[in-house]
């Protein structure tokens, strides 16, 4: 029973910063019908600005994320103005390859300035562990969880509650009539892409306390397309019930699932191991689901265009 | 001579000289050809579904590993290298029409996202698939024979090469003609309008899967009797985007633009690599070919949509004529 819940509270910290990144891609794609494979690069970059930040002036750890989420949102708005804003009337594959383009990019030039290599992620929650009724959990792990969690649900508090907010939901809804009644549209797309930025940054920030700091991050993107194909391509908040539930899963999968079916392959057969069975489970739900449910658990039937 | 004889004599010409090359350049020439000619066969087979049938797949890295796995697997059993070649491509065939399944519920993005899936799922199976795929560590391939001879010089893998992207060329060129390739374009214009024409949607698509997935196959095989070794990270979906990269960077659609994209591809990191050895900052250089790959694909796209092929007809002074009966996307 403890191993239970100490699997699923790991499993709730990782899925809500899952939530983060495919609340971010879903923004995005709300906004302006990118589907946008940079996310984990915004996320690593983010990372790594974070860590910069704390290494090297000395701000206090709030300050520094903050910082480095101001400093991603920049790039965010940057990257929409340069680079998809021209590719507006491209055909889809195009638009998806150009954010390939820009993950590889970020790749390359994060290798470039910070090497290969794994990075300790200087300590920005205090050191220590909960231990409640038996089960420990590292502050790093609530803290990340809890900060993903807030996030997450405060920003879909803005998006529903703010003028701000509602002028994203009628630009995304139908830009025509917004540009109708007067809302700069264009700008609200800039909005979108820096706020999504800057939630992928602090996701990475997150990622990086929990996991070390390392150019892997930016896989955390391609793990958003499960997550906001079970949550429904467009809802906000699928993807955070969804970035939660694949969290456990895979958490469940890497810690029960994993090994009962080992035991049960090496008393029966000759295979030794599943290998890594948690990063494929996603994949298989997001097939699953596909099939079964094409809009998600919360998309609505027939929102695709042809 | 009407435009399309003009342009098999052309891609026959050229393919001569290619081969030619491979003899004249030495074995580092051989290498590059061979390598352009591989990724050539794999970006038309990816053209094929994107460009003509508008079905946008990620998986393609992962069927050029079961390609790859299938081939290996047949050689060492002892067939042939053009048998094992064909039972790679029938192999990787069947895989691609499964993938190809969702396909004909599905549309456009959705689609798009169930390859990632099907890439992640099939990467997974090559680590854990030991008694086909050798594991993690891969399947050590032995050397290929070709009409009871070993293949052994890099210039007759060279020459092997260009003749399957010859054929598979033409092939393609052929089927762009028949009924069936003029229904793959109705189909990535709308299959609305596919259908309320009487085209079988369903069957048009599945054919798309089989042929694109046939191509592939061979492209995998040839690399895995090149590399003599298939192995898991290869396949990766890395791999999948440089193909993408390929064909919208050659010309989506077009023609010819899969290979040129694919010699775009294949030699800009060559030419990144030379360059930095003779400024001798060698230990960068990973990064900077990277960097150099990603800003060209987000240059390309931003600037020149159409691809390296939309620029050939303005080197030539006259109308494009039938060139003109493919548009790109």
């Amino acid at each position: 029973m403890t191993l239970v819940l100490q699997l699923a509270i790991a499993g709730l910290a990782t899925g809500s910063v899952y939530a983060l990144i495919a609340i971010g891609v879903v923004l995005i794609y709300k906004c302006s019908g990118v589907v946008n494979f940079a996310q984990g690069a915004y996320a690593m970059v983010g990372a790594y600005v974070s860590y910069v930040l704390l290494q090297n002036t000395g701000l206090p750890a709030v300050a520094a994320v903050i910082g480095s989420m101001v400093v991603m949102a920049c790039l965010g708005a940057l990257t929409e103005r340069l680079v998809l804003r021209p590719m507006l009337k491209a055909p889809l594959v195009a638009v998806m390859m150009v954010t390939l383009g820009l993950l590889i990019f970020a790749r390359a030039a994060c290798l470039l300035v910070w090497g290969p290599d794994q990075i300790a992620f200087p300590p920005v929650f205090p050191e220590g562990a909960i231990n409640a009724g038996g089960i420990f959990i590292t502050y790093n792990y609530v803290a990340a969880g809890l900060l993903a969690a807030v996030l997450s649900l405060g920003f879909l508090a803005f998006y529903r509650f703010t003028p701000m907010g509602l002028m994203q939901r009628c630009a995304a809804d139908n830009s025509r009539a917004a540009l109708a009644i007067g809302i700069h549209v264009s700008n609200q797309v800039s909005a979108a892409w820096a706020m999504s930025a800057a939630l992928a940054g602090l996701a990475g920030t997150l990622l990086a306390t929990l996991n070390g700091l390392s150019l892997g991050l930016s896989d955390i993107g391609m793990l958003a397309f499960p997550v906001i194909v079970v949550g429904g391509l467009s809802s906000l908040e699928g993807a955070l019930v969804a970035g939660l539930l694949l969290g456990m899963l895979q958490s469940f999968t890497d810690g029960l699932l994993t090994p009962a079916l080992e035991d049960f392959l090496r008393a029966n057969t000759s295979i030794y191991s599943v290998g890594a069975l948690q990063q494929v489970v996603p994949y298989g739900l997001l097939v699953l689901m596909l099939l079964l449910r094409p809009q998600g658990l919360f998309g609505r039937r027939g929102t695709e265009r042809v | 001579m009407t435009v399309q004889r003009r342009r098999v004599l052309v891609a026959v010409v050229i393919a001569a000289i290619l081969v030619a090359l491979s003899f004249a350049l030495g074995r580092f020439g051989a290498y590059l050809v061979r390598a352009v000619a591989i990724a050539g066969i794999g970006a038309l087979s990816l053209n094929l579904l994107i460009g003509y049938c508008g079905q946008i797949s990620f998986a393609q890295g992962a069927l050029l590993g079961v390609g790859a796995y299938a081939a290996g697997n047949l050689g060492n059993i002892g067939s042939g290298a053009l048998l094992a070649l064909v039972g790679a491509g029938i192999a990787t065939a069947a895989v691609s029409v499964l993938i190809g399944l969702p396909a004909l519920r599905l549309r456009g993005l959705y689609f798009a996202i169930a390859t990632l899936a099907a890439q992640a799922i099939l990467e997974y199976l090559f680590k854990m698939a030991e008694p086909l795929t050798g594991g993690v560590s891969g399947l050590v391939i032995r050397m290929p024979t070709l009409l009871g001879f070993p293949i052994t010089s890099d210039q007759s893998y060279a020459a092997l090469s260009v003749a399957v992207l010859l054929a598979v060329w033409l092939g393609i060129t052929r089927l762009m003609r028949t009924n069936l390739g003029r229904a793959f374009l109705v189909v990535r214009e709308s299959e609305i309008v596919a259908k309320g024409m009487g085209i079988d949607v369903a069957r048009t698509k599945a054919w798309a899967f089989a042929i694109s997935g046939f191509i592939a196959g061979l492209a995998g095989g040839l690399i895995g009797f090149t590399n003599r070794l298939a192995s898991p990270e290869a396949f990766t979906l890395d791999l999948s985007a440089d193909y993408i990269a390929m064909i919208i960077v050659g010309g989506l659609g077009s023609w010819a633009g899969p290979i040129i994209g694919a010699a775009f591809v294949v030699l800009l990191p060559e030419a990144v690599q030379r360059i930095g050895e003779a400024l001798n900052i060698a230990d960068i250089l990973s990064a900077l070919r990277e960097m150099a790959f990603g800003l060209l694909i987000i240059l390309f796209l931003i600037f020149e949509p159409r691809g390296l092929a939309a620029l050939l007809p303005r080197l030539r002074p006259r109308p494009r004529g039938a060139a003109a009966a493919v548009p790109g996307d």
